[in-house]
């Protein structure tokens, strides 16, 4: 350990903790943090976060404390080739977060300029540390997520994140009506607690049958016990973790959470929380559970492709452009969940990469969009708009960018994750049906035109045309700077894919040896 | 043309040829062979290193041939700020260097002869597990050809749009797509790697959706750009299928090691090498708008004329060709795919080429051309006996591009002047002005096959390897691919030289005495004087962009040579027979379209066409219409079901759920609005305590 990984990872974990709790107890106080001092504290936070993150990912620290002695959980922070591109993703879209502006939801009433008494500037302030907070809570928990390597540790902090994204939903969304924010906050927070619990149940489940919640015993132990105990076990895990991923059928809060949180809450929840579901089941079924895995496989390839080709048609006639974005993200998915469901290396290192991809690609997409959102002040298709690319060319070149990326344009980063999904299933690894995930095969093969028709569809109804009223005014300030990384991200991860591959690719074969190993 | 039984199929050599009156042909041929080992080397012996290597680029010719129109197109769009100045300056010397790259190329190669072919990395390899992906670029004598035509293309192609659109506001976007449209082509050419190919295939795919969709405020370019890439794109699902299935088999994704794996005894016969070359034949059709996914390409003319020209002419209709040359082995043993290709490509090859005749835009006429042009090149992959190499293919795609290109930025240039492309406007254009008289000229005779323009070479060279083919193995798919490329040779000369009578009519021609005069509602425009006319042509193109036209004329007159160098392994046999028969052939189409043209007040021979055949033709035959209601309409329905599935049925679950819980909340908090009485209240009281002395006495 270099003498940077200590301090780094102290401060990836606890900046963002301390923070938040700090600004949140603060906008308790009689006369809150200004809106200025929040914005500063909260964003620079993030962005300091952020930084630590990607150095801790550099010096690769470890930390091994003992915790709760009783249940035999230690604090174990480390990071590994399977969370190092995560942790990389992390760290991106925290500075990203840090770097978006808040802006005040539509649906906030406008000022009486002509009232007696002039509006108090506390009600303005009141709320911004909050949401700030809530932010930094969200990447504390992604962030210790990622680097725990104890199952409870993990849960905890998966758990984490639930109560501020409730918060971000409902008190800060974008939807116009009271009710549309508060019917998605109940939705993400009902749908993802009960999947939560599910996997509560299969954690204990495994930890009960290995006598410890180390994740490197349980990789070590893969494979141990009878069969019929770990189809249980992981089946329990799987649809728990298939609500947070999300796996078709259970895919319907998605569109709905997304397309009613602020801008850097989308970001979030598509770079951030979505991941931790695959990262889960990577962590807590694959490695521990590999025959129960093998076993449902088939099945959850099944509902990926599915999921592919539901949310592709759903995009073609969705007519909120936001929405259309998040569903894009449930075909996204679909492809790294079919990878992930082969079972070979070739599976795994695309859903890894798939995975960061789809981050990068959807954050960049929602930040895209959340602007358009806020200047036209609403997603609908329906209404006539200026098209972008006669008056705001930034804006425009972002969503051409962001949906060539979402169609699967190789030399952009989704591709690798498409194309190594689809090998991936038509070799599936053993003890796999392989006849059914070719048909898996042909059928996301054809999902993925499906990505070039909404793709096509989407430039065609807002990028392209003659209309040049109402104006709109193009990206600058942090906003530009965030769309640029995440730009950069997209295509320096779509040109020069072995960045992360690489950096996955011994973890990954070790993580596969163990589990196949270990087996009876 | 059919041949007759009594024409003897000439292969052995000039030998066989007897035929009387028929002067005989030397045994040799004593054509100037042009060495690419033999050029001028510079002396470069003070350089360190093994003598015989010729010190290379830094990297290699294939890494920079990619490289450098990549990098044009970053600095295009990374650092230019709305100065088409600036774009020009970025763009056009750096596809001048990716030419002088892929020159040199071929002195490096000469200079290894003998060593294995070589390769160069990109940024492979990648870790994926199980699967080897080197993601190299290769280099070879064909490799080197395709490369040169293409920089020769993608430097015309700048050049002239530095003149066509540099006072259009979008100049910049344009050339920056040119550029990545090149590279991502030259990544085709070059690569080793089905990956690779992969990404090359659908960058152009979408590089063409930008550039057909250039003037994006127009709905019709908007409409045509989504066609293509959506036609394109459905078609490559086959060909991801089928790429993924060859990279399966062999657990590798170098194009070396699927050859070498298919065509072993791993490979074999079996269903999957046949699956895997059917999908990728038709994800070619799909991009070199064969039938029956043709009806993209003529749409694609609502583009600027010089992004026609580079899409028709080298780079993207005419990948399909360069993939199935990379694969051919491969091709050669999969029959079904073999008998689909021949038959996909026969019918267009006839069928656009009669289209090409109907229609009544000189832009769409090319259009048509090119997929009938495009057909001939895939339909002799599908015949060439397996051992023989895809020379001739590759010579129709060289000239092909090089005619092409010259064609569409000839008329291009001419619609500026007269201010459209369709018959009634181009009417009498190289008359009025002359100076473009030359370059449509050549092109028109290239593209008929007229010796001894490079058309000529080619579609001799096609013509003998079909014939081949035919020899060597009679089949369905020869058979098909013989008679439709033979129909294809008077067919094509019919369309040019109804292209040339309406382009090179005279100022108000005395009709004939004596031929049917039809109406065709054209009226002659005002009499521009000659010297006015050329003037204003003159004046009218940038010297630079006139100098393209003019390398382009150079190259279509001259390439014919290339046949005659060992770049192309062909067998050079002239089979007289067939020659006089296509030739004859030819100048009886022509003299038809004549006759037809002659009571016709703009010589325009399809004026004698029902009125409702050409509309037919214009609107490609009602193909598109098709393609909405078979694809489009069931896919939308599909959505539509969808999204009410998942409103009301799947999330009607997950609100299920949510009134579930408040229900039980209010349940709950209905059961608890009452104060519990005392009576209440000491049954708890008691039940804890016998709880509690359970505990402790247990």
């Amino acid at each position: 350990m270099s003498a940077l990984g200590l301090p780094a990872v102290l401060v990836a974990v606890l900046l963002p903790l301390l923070t938040a709790v700090a600004l949140a107890v603060a906008d308790r106080f009689p006369t809150p943090p200004a809106p200025g001092l929040s914005r500063w504290v909260g964003g620079g936070a993030a962005v300091l976060t952020g930084l630590a993150t990607a150095a801790t990912v550099w010096a690769r620290p470890e930390v091994d404390l003992p915790w709760i002695p009783a249940l035999g959980v230690r604090l174990h922070l480390a990071v590994d080739g399977v969370s190092a591109p995560l942790l990389l993703l992390t760290a991106l879209v925290a500075v990203v977060v840090g770097l978006l502006p808040w802006h005040p939801p539509e649906h906030d009433p406008p000022v009486d300029r002509t009232a007696p008494l002039p509006p108090d500037p506390l009600e303005a302030a009141r709320g911004r540390a909050t949401y700030h907070a809530c932010l930094l809570l969200v990447l504390a928990g992604a962030v210790l997520t990622f680097l725990t390597r104890d199952a409870v540790v993990f849960f905890v902090a998966f758990e984490l994140v639930l109560v501020p994204m409730w918060v971000l939903v409902a008190r800060h969304g974008d939807a116009t009506r009271r009710a549309a924010r508060e019917g998605a906050a109940l939705r993400f927070v009902l749908v993802t607690a009960t999947g939560s619990t599910l996997m509560l149940v299969g954690i204990l489940g495994v930890a009960t049958r290995t006598g410890t919640t180390d994740l490197d015993r349980w990789e070590q132990l893969g494979g141990a016990g009878t069969a019929s105990g770990q189809v249980l076990l992981a089946a329990l895990l799987l649809l728990g973790l298939a609500v947070k991923v999300p796996v078709w059928p259970l895919h319907t809060w998605l569109p709905w959470v997304h397309a009613t949180a602020p801008t850097a809450g989308s970001v979030l929840l598509a770079a951030v929380l979505l991941k931790m579901g695959v990262y889960g089941m990577v962590r807590l079924v694959l490695a521990p559970l590999p025959q129960g895995f093998a076993t449902l496989a088939p099945l959850l390839a099944g509902l990926a492709v599915t999921g592919i080709v539901w949310a592709g048609l759903a995009c073609l006639v969705e007519r909120d452009l936001k929405r259309l974005i998040a569903w894009s993200s449930v075909a996204h998915l679909g492809f790294v969940v079919l990878a992930l469901a082969a079972g070979t290396e070739t599976g795994l290192q695309a859903a890894l990469f798939g995975n960061v991809a789809h981050g990068v690609v959807s954050a960049l997409l929602f930040v895209v969009v959340g602007e358009l959102k806020r200047q036209w002040g609403g997603a609908s298709l329906d209404t006539a708009r200026a098209a972008l690319r006669e008056v705001t060319p930034r804006l425009g070149f972002a969503l051409v960018l962001g949906m060539a990326a979402a169609m699967g344009l190789p030399g952009l980063a989704p591709f690798w994750g498409e194309i190594g999904a689809l090998y991936a299933s038509w070799a599936p690894g053993e003890a796999r049906p392989t006849g059914w995930f070719r048909v898996f095969m042909v059928v996301a093969a054809i999902g993925a035109a499906l990505g070039a028709a909404y793709a096509a569809r989407v430039l065609r109804e807002v990028w392209a045309g003659d209309r040049t009223t109402p104006l709109i005014a193009d990206l600058r300030g942090p906003t530009l700077v965030a769309t640029v990384l995440l730009g950069a991200a997209v295509l320096g991860l779509g040109v020069y894919p072995a960045l992360l591959l690489d950096l996955s690719a011994g973890s990954v074969a070790s993580l596969l040896a163990a589990g196949s190993g270990g087996g009876p | 043309m059919s041949r007759g039984a009594g024409l003897p199929a000439v292969l052995q050599g000039l030998e066989g040829i007897q035929l009387p009156g028929l002067p005989s042909v030397p045994d040799h041929l004593d054509w100037p062979v042009l060495d690419p080992s033999a050029l001028p080397l510079p002396d470069l012996s003070f350089l360190p290193g093994p003598a015989e290597v010729v010190p290379d680029l830094p990297g290699t010719a294939a890494q920079w041939a990619v490289l450098l129109p990549l990098l044009a197109a970053a600095l295009t769009v990374g650092l230019v700020r709305r100065s088409s100045r600036a774009a020009a300056w970025a763009t056009i010397p750096l596809t001048l260097l990716t030419l002088l790259a892929t020159l040199w190329h071929p002195v490096t190669l000469a200079a290894r002869e003998g060593e294995p072919p070589r390769h160069s990395s990109t940024v492979g390899p990648l870790a994926l597990g199980e699967l080897v992906a080197p993601l190299e670029l290769q280099s070879g004598r064909l490799v080197v050809l395709l490369a040169v035509v293409v920089a020769t293309v993608a430097l015309a192609v700048q050049v002239f749009a530095r003149w066509y659109l540099f006072y259009d506001p979008r100049y910049r976007p344009f050339a920056a797509t040119v550029s990545l449209f090149t590279a991502a082509m030259m990544l085709v050419v070059h690569s080793d790697d089905v990956l690779l190919t992969l990404v090359g295939w659908e960058v152009m795919g979408w590089c063409s959706y930008l550039l057909i969709g250039h003037y994006s405020a127009k709905d019709s370019a908007n409409r045509a750009a989504t066609k293509a890439l959506l036609v394109t794109r459905v078609a490559d699902v086959g060909f991801v299928i089928g790429l993924v299935v060859l990279a399966a088999g062999a657990g590798s994704t170098r194009l070396s090691d699927i050859v070498e794996h298919w065509s072993g005894p791993a490979g074999g016969d079996g269903p999957w090498l046949a699956l895997a070359m059917t999908g990728v034949v038709l994800g070619v059709a799909g991009k070199s708008a064969q039938v029956p996914f043709q009806d993209w390409l003529p749409d694609a003319m609502a583009g600027p004329t010089p992004a026609s020209a580079l899409i028709h002419a080298a780079t993207m209709v005419a990948a399909g060709a360069v993939v199935l040359a990379q694969l051919l082995p491969l091709l050669q043993s999969a029959g079904p795919a073999r008998l689909l290709l021949a038959v996909l490509t026969a019918v267009t090859v006839v069928g656009a080429a009669l289209m090409a005749f109907a229609q009544p835009d000189l832009k769409r006429v090319l259009a048509w051309s090119t997929v009938s042009q495009v057909g001939l090149m895939l339909a002799v992959l599908a015949v060439v006996p397996a051992g023989q190499g895809p020379d001739a293919a590759l010579m129709q795609l060289t000239s092909h591009a090089w005619f092409k290109a010259l064609l569409f930025l000839a008329l291009g240039w001419l619609g500026v002047l007269t201010g459209g492309t369709a018959v009634v406007h181009v009417v009498g254009g190289t008359t009025r002005f002359r100076t473009l008289r030359r370059p449509l000229a050549v092109g028109l005779l290239a593209l008929a096959g007229v010796p001894p323009l490079v058309g000529f070479f080619s579609k001799e060279l096609l013509l003998a390897q079909v014939e081949a083919g035919v020899e060597a193995g009679p089949g369905v798919a020869a058979t098909v691919v013989l008679a439709a490329v033979g129909a294809s040779v008077p067919l094509t000369a019919a369309y040019c030289m109804r292209a040339w009578l309406v382009l090179g009519r005279g100022q108000h021609p005395v009709l004939q005495q004596g031929a049917t005069r039809i109406d065709d509602f054209f009226i002659d425009r005002d009499v521009l004087e000659e010297a006015a006319g050329v003037e204003e042509a003159e004046s009218a193109i940038s010297s630079s962009a006139r100098s393209a036209v003019t390398a382009l004329s150079v190259l279509t007159v001259l390439g014919g040579l290339l046949a005659l160098t060992p770049v192309l392994q062909v067998e050079l046999v002239v089979n007289v027979p067939l020659l006089a028969v296509s030739l004859l052939l030819m100048a009886l189409a022509a003299l038809v379209v004549w006759a037809l043209g002659r009571g016709v007040r703009t010589r325009d021979a399809a004026a004698r066409l029902p009125h409702p055949v050409v509309l037919a033709a214009e609107r490609g035959l009602g193909f598109g219409r098709v393609y909405t209601t078979a694809v489009a309409v069931p896919v939308l329905a599909a959505a539509r079901a969808v999204r009410w599935l998942d409103r009301e049925v799947l999330d009607g679950y997950v609100r299920g759920l949510g009134h579930l819980a408040r229900g039980l909340g209010a349940a709950g908090a209905w059961g608890h609005r009452g104060a519990p009485g005392p009576a209440m209240l000491a049954v708890l009281a008691g039940a804890v305590l016998v709880a509690a002395v359970g505990v402790v006495t247990g």
